[in-house]
């Protein structure tokens, strides 16, 4: 014998329930699309690539103004900047010459004092970890008499990224009637 | 009671002894399962099962009813402001200032805008003593707007002595970075170098040849297709 089936809600029908669930569904693919979208910005590489080298720059110009600024009066505090601001190659011969090279500035007692005119980037390659800079830049350097010259550079920055910080592996003027081009 | 047209409802119509009562049931069936679902996501807690008949039935469901509504009004008002909130964070993320610089993430535009600025340099700042027109005349084509009229001011102030001295002027661009690159709008910085001659020595008379560099820093405007440079600052 068939016993009375307990049917959940066979109710009349609530056309407000529906259209409430009707929205929610819609509002549910809004949602849904729209998470998407946001993901999709937000895992762009492009964005990422143009920060990057945002990073790149900003260090870079940093770097460079770092290497071209030295008081004699703080002379650890300045060669101190210098070993972060590098690594590799540069940082290397920067710090082999470091002693000697803090004695002439001692004697010398000059203020260098560099400022950065304009910058970019010229490559990057944010995989390997390797950028190159093109920056101009203002030397002041201030004599032991007090006697102030301006020097105008072209400096030509390579940067490498180490433990996720860009610092400069290798700097030099743009040569000036060479032969290479870019 | 009650259990007789339940019962029925699941099994085959019976002609002739169908009541009334029964048809409008029938007719809610296909509207109910897409509530249930709702009902199971928006009030897992609420007991499905609702009593059949009785007095309570009618006291319970006004207000079970209320609380689904509410219940869905207040997912989907969640689900908008969430929407709307990923919808405001991906603009936030894509109009951000790195993002917005094309520079080295579009390649090709990149290559492009600096190879046009730094050919047209060389053009207007290349020129022989008797051959200024070439590159007034490229100066019209690839210069406008400020850096056409510097331009014109430099070279009528110039022209006579360059034509009496015998001024020879090569201008190369050596290094050529964009710093901005946005739509039809690029900022570049370019390292140039600019070899003069003085008398009639071209190129063979070496001696008589002086190279300076000059860091500049230009604005250009993509306009039919071709870049212009509107704007020349020395750096």
């Amino acid at each position: 014998m068939k016993s009375a089936v307990r049917l959940p809600d066979v109710g009349r029908f609530r056309p407000l329930t529906a259209l409430a669930l009707a929205l929610t569904l819609v509002a549910g693919g809004f949602a849904a699309w729209a998470g998407q979208d946001w993901y999709r910005a937000a895992h762009d590489d492009r964005a990422a690539y143009a920060a990057e080298r945002d990073a790149a720059l900003s260090a870079g110009e940093q770097a460079v103004q770092n290497l071209n600024t030295l008081d004699h009066r703080e002379l650890k505090r300045g060669l101190d900047l210098w070993a972060s601001s590098t690594t590799g190659e540069l940082h290397e011969q920067l710090a082999a010459g470091r002693d000697e090279f803090a004695t002439q500035v001692k004697e010398a007692r000059t203020v260098s004092t560099a400022r950065v005119l304009s910058g970019a980037v010229t490559e990057l390659d944010d995989r390997a970890g390797r950028a190159r800079v093109l920056v101009a830049l203002r030397v002041t350097v201030e004599a032991a008499d007090g006697a102030k010259t301006d020097k105008d550079s072209r400096m030509l920055g390579e940067l490498t990224r180490t433990d996720g910080r860009w610092k400069l592996s290798a700097l030099g003027q743009a040569p000036v009637g060479g032969t290479s081009t870019g | 009671m009650t259990p007789t047209w339940l019962l029925r409802r699941n099994a085959a119509p019976e002609p002739g002894t169908a009541d009334e009562t029964a048809e409008p049931q029938a007719e809610v069936e296909a509207a109910e399962p897409e509530a249930e679902v709702a009902e199971s996501e928006a009030e897992a807690a609420e007991p499905e099962i609702e009593p059949e008949s009785g007095p309570e039935a009618a006291a319970a469901r006004p207000p079970n009813g209320r609380l689904r509504k509410a219940a869905l009004a207040g997912a989907a008002a969640v689900l908008v402001l969430g929407g709307c909130g990923f919808l405001y964070g991906a603009h936030q993320l894509r109009s951000q200032a790195p993002a917005r610089n094309q520079a080295l993430t579009d390649a090709g535009a990149t290559t492009r805008v600096a190879g046009d600025v730094g050919n047209a340099l060389a053009r207007v700042f290349s020129y022989t003593p008797d051959g200024t027109g070439a590159a007034e005349r490229s100066a019209r084509t690839v210069l406008d707007g400020r850096a056409a009229r510097q331009y014109e001011t430099l070279f009528a102030r110039v022209r006579d002595d360059l034509t009496d001295q015998r001024v020879t002027l090569s201008t190369r661009a050596v290094r050529t970075g964009v710093i901005e690159l946005d739509g039809d709008r690029a900022r570049l910085l370019v390292f140039l170098d600019q070899t003069s001659h003085r008398g009639k020595g071209t190129g063979e008379d070496e001696a008589g040849a002086t190279t300076a560099a000059a860091q500049l820093t230009v604005t250009a405007r993509l306009e039919d297709d071709r870049w212009r440079i509107v704007d020349i600052k020395a750096r």
